[in-house]
């Protein structure tokens, strides 16, 4: 235990799971920023913030190289015997096999840690997938930004609208008549149009976030378009879709002149 | 060598505090930027391959549960280095006494004050753990500490403001929410005050890392760079555990499972408070969040919510662990628990 080479590798392990881990998780930041893709992960007014952050630590992980290993101390067992609290035997009263477990279980954590910043760091970055949208779909449009947009909408003001917008003005507008008649441009990947009876023949859906991913909510809204468009329209396929917004029977749809499909945009989410 | 020379400079004029050991200095000093040097190429690497990142992407599920994580991952890195700076700040740059001067003598009132603390300090709650660890090393209480982590995630003002943001005063929902909080978090410090050992409260690794805080003598550079090291060990990979533990449970549990339990004044209380464990928001926007589920959920769920996942989450509690023992964390999520039940069921009685 006390020998030189177990207290270098102790050490080494510090490093790495402390600054090592820390290092990766900053280099990964700073490389969505360098490929303009920190947008999907979190939110654009914290990329100032983030990006800063990530650029302290890495200088200062830099500068940790030139802390000798073990200069800061070794906390680990089996080092210093003369500090008080390894003289009250009675408080460190677990059992040996509790405290043996318990140390596997941190070298668990510490190994899937590691597996973790090293895929972080390896693997391109993703866009959720269609299925996670859809489990994430409760039914309920994301009302968060309900207020704004439906003030926004009554003043005529919809030019910037997105599916998020939409989606809250159309499940809280009192007249719909207000809106019907409005000329859109959506961007928003196809889901199945909601319980028959629902309005649309399918949803346009998009996430959207208020922070960062892990808050990323479906909002949909109907659309009723010509049968030939539907045809080559599968779940997940993303799509721009033109048309009017229109009342049927009290409850608002976009009725689409044209659904073109379209790749993947680089800005998936809405924020 | 300018450095080593202030380095001596600070040693002779007595900064720092006790002196009994000295750190052994094998690095010469004209190693130093040789050394750094090597760092910066290395991170300028890390970048590089991260760039580049050069295995193709994961099946889905994996990949969402990665997306995930990473996004909560980037989102609290800069208040982790935020709150590490400000633990290397109270630990090894503010001169003793400084803080305590200005402390009440009463543990009651020492405890208010901390726990308005978070006022001051608005780092979210992955910054305020190691915060909270250099307050420790500082020589503030186990239990003061405590009611510091627990109020400072609710009581602090980017949360007031994007709270008020989300639902302005209806419901009482922000007023419940910063009166629980600044209580909850004082009526643990008190019970935990009034623990008979309160070294037990605490991991053995720990405490071993405040004893020999208290013996070095190197300088305040050098002093800085080691608590870094030494916090980034303890908190980044309970960060990361905790935050993939987040995004596979959300990958795992379709959320219709919690929401089905709907509108039921008791089952809602208890449907919230499931999903903000799960769910690990930052507390800055949590609000946001739960304003989404306000219009099928009662206004008392909607604050159990509020206040139990900024204290008590997965990735909160595998945080805390780096430095409470397990017994205290399962205590602490009992009590925000149930007070959390307590002050729901009395916004739902009254709203």
């Amino acid at each position: 235990m006390s020998s030189a080479d177990g207290s270098v590798a102790r050490g080494f392990a510090r490093r790495l799971l402390g600054v090592g881990l820390a290092a990766g998780l900053a280099a990964a930041t700073i490389a969505l920023a360098l490929t303009d893709r920190l947008s999907l992960y979190i939110h654009p007014s914290s990329h100032v913030f983030a990006v800063t952050m990530a650029v302290v630590l890495l200088v200062g992980a830099a500068a940790s190289f030139a802390l000798p290993l073990g200069a800061e101390g070794d906390h680990e067992h089996g080092h210093d015997h003369d500090h008080g609290h390894d003289a009250q035997p009675g408080r460190r009263g677990a059992p040996r096999a509790v405290r043996s477990a318990g140390a596997v279980v941190v070298a668990a954590g510490g190994v899937a840690a590691t597996a973790v910043t090293a895929a972080i760091v390896l693997v391109p970055p993703a866009t959720l997938s269609v299925e996670l949208a859809l489990s994430r779909d409760t039914g309920s449009a994301p009302l968060f930004q309900g207020a704004d947009a439906v003030s926004l909408a009554a003043t005529g003001d919809t030019a910037s609208f997105g599916v998020g917008d939409w989606a809250s003005v159309f499940a809280t507008a009192t007249d719909p008549e207000a809106f019907a008649g409005d000329e859109v441009t959506l961007v928003g990947f196809v889901t199945p149009a909601a319980a028959p009876g629902g309005g649309g023949d399918f949803a346009l859906t998009r996430l959207v976030i208020t922070h960062c991913v892990i808050d990323a909510q479906a909002a949909r809204v109907p659309v009723a378009a010509a049968s030939a468009d539907r045809r080559s329209l599968d779940t997940g396929q993303w799509v721009e879709v033109e048309g009017v917004i229109r009342d049927a029977d009290g409850r608002l749809q976009i009725e689409a002149r044209s659904v073109k499909p379209i790749d993947e945009p680089t800005d998936p989410y809405e924020y | 060598m300018s450095e080593s020379a202030t380095r001596r400079e600070r040693r002779a004029a007595g900064v720092g505090t006790t002196s009994r050991h000295r750190m052994p200095d094998p690095a010469a000093p004209g190693r130093t930027p040789l050394l750094v040097g090597a760092g910066l190429v290395a991170m300028a690497a890390l970048v590089a391959v991260a760039v580049l990142s050069p295995l193709p992407a994961l099946p889905a599920r994996a990949q969402d549960a990665l997306t995930l994580a990473l996004s909560v991952l980037v989102e609290s890195m800069p208040f982790v280095v935020l709150g590490v700076g400000l633990s290397i700040v109270v630990q090894v740059w503010v001169p003793p006494g400084a803080i305590e001067r200005w402390m009440p003598r009463s543990g009651w009132g020492r405890r208010a004050v901390l726990s308005l603390l978070g006022m001051l300090v608005p780092v979210c709650e992955c910054g305020n753990v190691p915060f909270a660890r250099g307050l420790m090393i500082r020589g503030f209480t186990v239990s003061e500490s405590l009611t510091f982590l627990i109020a400072a995630p609710i009581v602090n003002p980017i949360v007031i403001i994007t709270t008020h943001q989300a639902f302005g005063f209806d419901d009482g929902i922000l007023v419940a929410r910063l009166l629980g909080g600044f209580a909850v978090a004082n009526l643990i410090g008190w019970l935990y005050s009034r623990h008979p050992d309160p070294d037990a409260l605490v991991t053995d690794r720990f405490r071993a890392s405040c004893e020999t805080a208290e013996v070095e003598t190197a300088g305040r550079g050098r002093r800085s760079l080691a608590q870094a090291v030494v916090e980034l060990r303890a908190v980044i990979p309970a960060l990361i555990v905790g935050s993939v533990l987040a995004g596979v449970i959300q990958v795992v549990v379709p959320r219709e499972t919690l929401l089905a339990i709907g509108s039921d004044p008791a089952l809602s209380i208890v449907a919230m408070i499931a999903l903000a464990m799960v769910v690990s928001i930052c507390s800055n926007v949590d609000s946001f969040f739960a304003l989404s589920f306000a219009s099928t959920f009662t206004p008392g769920s909607i604050v159990a919510f509020l206040l139990v996942g900024p204290l008590v989450d997965v990735k909160m509690l595998a945080l805390l662990r780096t430095t409470f023992r397990t017994g205290v964390l399962a205590g602490l999520v009992v009590i925000v628990v149930l007070f959390a039940v307590a002050v729901g069921g009395a916004v739902n009685l009254l709203a």
